[in-house]
């Protein structure tokens, strides 16, 4: 950088020495603790044991299909809520982000309220004669998978929601003025303009999929394991701090491939 | 390749906007191959009235037209009219060639064929080469000229332009006003153009409808508007213009307000109320004479513009082929103008 | 980072001396030290947050004029990062068993001063150096009433497996604690014999349980809640939170038969601000009265042998000291010693598709 140039960058210093000595460092700290050994052992525990790559491959197939629910969920209520009227779009917004204020694990319990077999769900099924037992919506995979979609929807619906705001509304008249139809207004113009507003959520969602740790242990009745509980388990129970550091390391890493890979991606996708 | 084009009809067409009436029953006929000009201020309702007839605003009341044919409910897509943007709408994610092929897709057209008419339509608005582009590695022009050819490609029954070319700089809107000309004529395509610059409309059209406060003041050919306004808006609103205001005393006789008389060549019965139009290149020689002080001169080139305080009271306006040295202020100077160059309405 | 905490810790420890020292010199007149403004004690939380203010905490500020701050939950690894780090916020905290062993064995707790702290009531065996045992707790079986009526319920782990006898959808802890040994009686192991435990022999008897266990709970909220909302009509839980929810009038009840027995422990932090108050504090919990009230509002009786002198009888059925016979004890120190490798299997047989 040329001496303008830190000229230029110096009112971002506190926000760089803030980020340094409460991001970078406990992190970089952190991973410390993982080679404290002189050796990677503790790697070649992380990666080389069937249980561990068996609960990081279950974390990354729940956070796929969490992501591919909320963007299936995600994108028409974001849709909706960039192209409806303001009152309507206000309301909307309350719906989506209302639960960002409230605690995960209040909103667990909630679902746990809801979705359990003499759960509010169930009975109105039952006495409405839709079902003849309970379906069975909680202490599973169904039950994780609503709970993790409830939390990280407005995840989904926000970018959406600016991507299509972002759309000239010119251009959608014009499309219809040469004669498409909504649903081909819809996957000629704004699906492919909204493409990143799409990786975004979809990034951001499965990312913070990968972390979970309250709604999969509370809502799957300990049968869906993610990498978060072990992590949690070793830094926690077992004080396995070296380990616990390799395992999140090893989560990091992922993660960050997963970025890497999803922002090569939209570039591609802007210049076809 | 002139297709049969169509012709419009509109008819009583209302539009209110809370407290804004934008359109006050207004009616228009378009016949089929013609290029028309809404030409009109900013506000005056032209781009809704556009908008009215593409199907993007619904009318209040009225009706719209095509070949006779009811369209006031149809939505844009079904109503088969190519439309050029002001900012040019491309579809910033397709290539030129994509942009140009998206109303035929739409029409489920085969793609040899698709892939014919475009480069068709490529050659005819000289961008020939450029298909595999997107928008933005074009010129504002060239982007225009995209937007001109998907507006056409497809064969539309009208072609609507909403100020197209306001981006553009001088020299190339008159490229641009001349090349539309040019392409209209030879598809024989019934256009509407709208525009607020009165040389386009001047330039481009057989007829105009001049626009203001959501009604239309005349439709007529262009030396009609230019020559014989109906009434102060459009005198003063196409080309520069002396306008006052007076009654016929006798038979080709006005009596403008201040007392000077003109003999002018009207038939208009004595004792009207009557306004004069005096275009300041029409002055020269000729019976009706004005004598009075240059208070300023401006040299344009071609002309000289002069301000006149004339001895009786009345300030012109007036051109001068641009000979000898610019008068300065302060000069004094006759000029006339013959009763046939005076426009009574 | 040890070596460099150690010193750190030290010069803390050495400070804290210090200030003590010349503070006792100017306070010679008045017998205690003088009093900060608050104290903090680090606990699970909810009902026991509740329990402990009404039976200790509004005692100890009303006795001293310290306003006692709570905060939850019990979180070893937090004791750990506060000890290492030298910034210790916690004057006194509850532990597990198996980690107060542990912490003791790291260095992370203060030994308790038996001059201000009188456990001479308390049994033997748990008047340690380190840990302060502040009640006894049971993991054992509790069932709804409306489902196993007069005294069908199962009775032993035995029954508990005997899933034919005994239908019904079933909740048990996601931790291998309790769980190795239960499998082992049901398996026919005597519960004197259980340590060191068969891993292989309790995991092979868990593989039978395995499909009728519904939900595998994480807080110890949970087995209430489930047979609360009849999600489960078999859960095993602390004898404390099913006590509770039976207070409240929930057809449910308890079987005490071969429960695990654990005993609850306070600490204080190595390092911790106030460590005399923190004594202070934990004398006030070894008083039976007071042992009494929150044996009354818990369930979970005091380790002071006083103490069940103070309870009301309807309450005496609820408290697991009553059953000890019955019962047996989780032996902390093979915990504390296996813990990490049980938990490891555990995790791999919870993967193991059933």
């Amino acid at each position: 950088m040329s001496s303008s140039g830190w000229a230029k960058a110096w009112p971002a210093l506190p926000a760089l020495v803030l980020l340094f000595a409460f991001f970078l460092y406990p992190l970089l700290r952190m991973l410390s603790f993982s080679v404290e050994t002189g050796n990677l052992d503790w790697y070649a525990k992380a990666l080389g044991e069937g249980l561990y790559l068996q609960v990081f491959w279950n974390t990354f197939q729940i956070a796929l299909i969490v992501t591919g629910v909320c963007l299936l969920l995600g994108y028409p209520l974001g849709f909706l809520i960039a192209t409806t009227t303001p009152g309507w779009a206000t309301l909307g917004f309350i719906f989506v982000l209302l639960p960002l204020w409230t605690s995960v694990l209040v909103r667990t319990y909630a679902w746990m309220v809801l979705l359990g077999r003499n759960g509010v769900f169930n009975r109105l099924l039952l006495d409405a004669g839709i079902v003849s037992d309970p379906l069975p919506l909680l202490h599973n995979f169904t039950g994780v998978l609503i709970g993790m979609v409830h939390v990280l929807l407005p995840y989904m619906v926000l970018p959406v929601y600016g991507a299509v705001r972002r759309v000239d509304p010119a251009i959608v008249a014009a499309a219809a003025g040469l004669g498409a139809s909504n649903v081909r207004i819809f996957w000629r113009i704004y699906l492919p303009l909204t493409l990143n507003g799409i990786f975004a959520g979809s990034v951001i969602v499965f990312v913070l999929s990968l972390g979970f740790f309250i709604t999969p242990a509370l809502l799957g009745g300990g049968r869906v394991m993610m990498i978060a509980v072990l992590i949690e388990q070793e830094v926690r129970q077992t004080l396995n701090w070296p380990f616990a550091a390799a395992l999140s390391a090893v989560l990091l890493a992922f993660t960050f491939a997963v970025y890497a890979l999803a922002q090569r991606f939209t570039r591609v996708e802007a210049q076809p | 390749m002139a297709a049969p084009s169509a012709d419009l009809r509109i008819e009583g067409v209302s539009k209110r906007f809370g407290e804004v009436l934008a359109l006050d029953g207004v009616a228009l006929d378009i016949t089929s191959g013609e290029l028309l000009t809404i030409l009109g201020p900013s506000g005056s309702g032209k781009t809704t009235l556009l908008k009215v007839v593409a199907g993007f605003e619904k009318a209040d009341s009225g009706s719209v037209r095509i070949d006779g044919a009811e369209v006031t409910a149809l939505p844009p897509a079904r109503r088969d009219i190519g439309m050029v943007f002001q900012n040019y709408a491309l579809f910033p994610h397709l290539t030129v060639a994509g942009n140009v092929a998206f109303p035929l897709e739409m029409r489920n057209i085969g793609r040899a064929e698709i892939d014919r008419r475009v480069s068709e339509a490529l050659a005819l608005v000289e961008l020939a080469g450029y298909d595999r582009r997107l928008p933005k590695q074009l010129s504002g022009g060239q982007q225009q000229r995209v937007a001109l050819a998907r507006a056409i490609v497809f064969k539309p029954r009208l072609l609507l332009l909403d100020e197209p070319f306001g981006a553009l700089d001088r020299k190339l809107r008159e490229t641009m006003q001349l090349e539309v000309r040019r392409l209209q004529r030879r598809l024989g395509l019934t256009t509407i153009f709208i525009t607020h610059d009165q040389e386009e409309a001047l330039v481009l059209s057989d007829r105009i409808a001049v626009m203001n406060k959501g009604t239309i003041q005349q439709v007529a050919g262009t030396t009609e508007i230019y020559e014989r306004p109906a009434n102060d808006f459009v005198a003063d609103f196409v080309g520069e213009s002396n306008i006052f205001h007076g009654t016929m005393t006798a038979p080709g006789v006005v009596n403008l307000e201040g007392g000077r008389r003109l003999s002018v060549n009207s038939t208009t019965q004595p004792g009207a109320r009557v306004g004069v139009l005096m275009r300041p290149e029409r002055f020269g020689g000729g019976t009706n004479s004005f004598a009075g002080e240059v208070k300023e001169a401006v040299y344009l080139g071609a002309s000289f513009k002069l301000r006149l305080a004339c001895d009786d009271g009345l300030e012109l306006i007036v051109r001068q082929s641009a000979r000898g040295a610019l008068p300065i202020p302060g000069t004094r100077v006759s000029v006339g103008i013959d009763p046939e160059s005076i426009h009574v309405f | 980072m040890n070596i460099r905490n150690l010193r750190r810790r030290e010069a803390i420890s050495l400070l804290g001396g210090a200030a003590a020292i010349g503070v006792s010199g100017n306070a010679f007149a008045q017998a205690e030290l003088p009093k900060p403004a608050q104290i903090v004690v680090n606990h699970s939380g909810g009902s026991m947050g509740t329990a402990m203010r009404k039976a200790f905490f509004a005692g100890f500020e009303k006795k001293y004029g310290i306003r006692v701050v709570e905060t939850s939950p019990a979180d070893f690894g937090k004791l750990r990062a506060m000890v290492d780090s030298g910034n210790v916020e916690w004057d006194v905290t509850e532990i597990g068993g198996q980690d107060a062993i542990r912490a003791t064995k790291m260095g992370l707790v203060e030994k308790i001063d038996d001059k201000i702290v009188d456990r001479s009531k308390y049994p033997e065996n748990v008047r340690t150096p380190f840990v302060f045992a502040s009640s006894v707790y049971t993991t054992i079986i509790g069932y709804r009433t409306d489902v196993f009526k007069g005294g069908t319920q199962p009775k032993s782990w035995a029954d508990w497996w005997d899933v034919k006898k005994f239908p019904g959808a079933r909740s048990m802890r996601n931790h291998p604690v309790d769980n190795l040994e239960f499998a082992l009686i049901a398996d026919g192991v005597p519960m004197d014999k259980l340590y060191s435990v068969d891993f292989d022999r309790a995991f092979k008897k868990l593989d039978q349980i395995k499909p009728h266990v519904n939900v595998w709970w994480t807080t110890g909220q949970q087995p209430a809640q489930l047979l609360l909302d009849k999600e489960v009509v078999l859960a095993t839980g602390w004898n404390g939170r099913f006590y509770d929810i039976i207070k409240k009038g929930a057809p449910v009840e308890i079987e005490w038969n071969q429960g695990a027995l654990k005993q609850g422990s306070f600490v204080i932090p190595k390092g911790a601000k106030n460590v005399y108050w923190a004594n202070k504090m934990l004398a006030e919990m070894s008083v039976p009265q007071q042992q009494a009230i929150y044996a009354t509002e818990l369930g979970y009786p005091g380790l002071n042998l006083e103490s069940l002198n103070f309870v009301d009888a309807k309450v005496k059925p609820y408290l697991p000291t009553q059953y000890i016979d019955k019962q047996f004890w989780i032996d902390d120190s093979w915990w504390a010693e296996n813990g990490n490798k049980a938990l490891e299997l555990w995790n791999a047989w919870m993967l193991k598709k059933a």
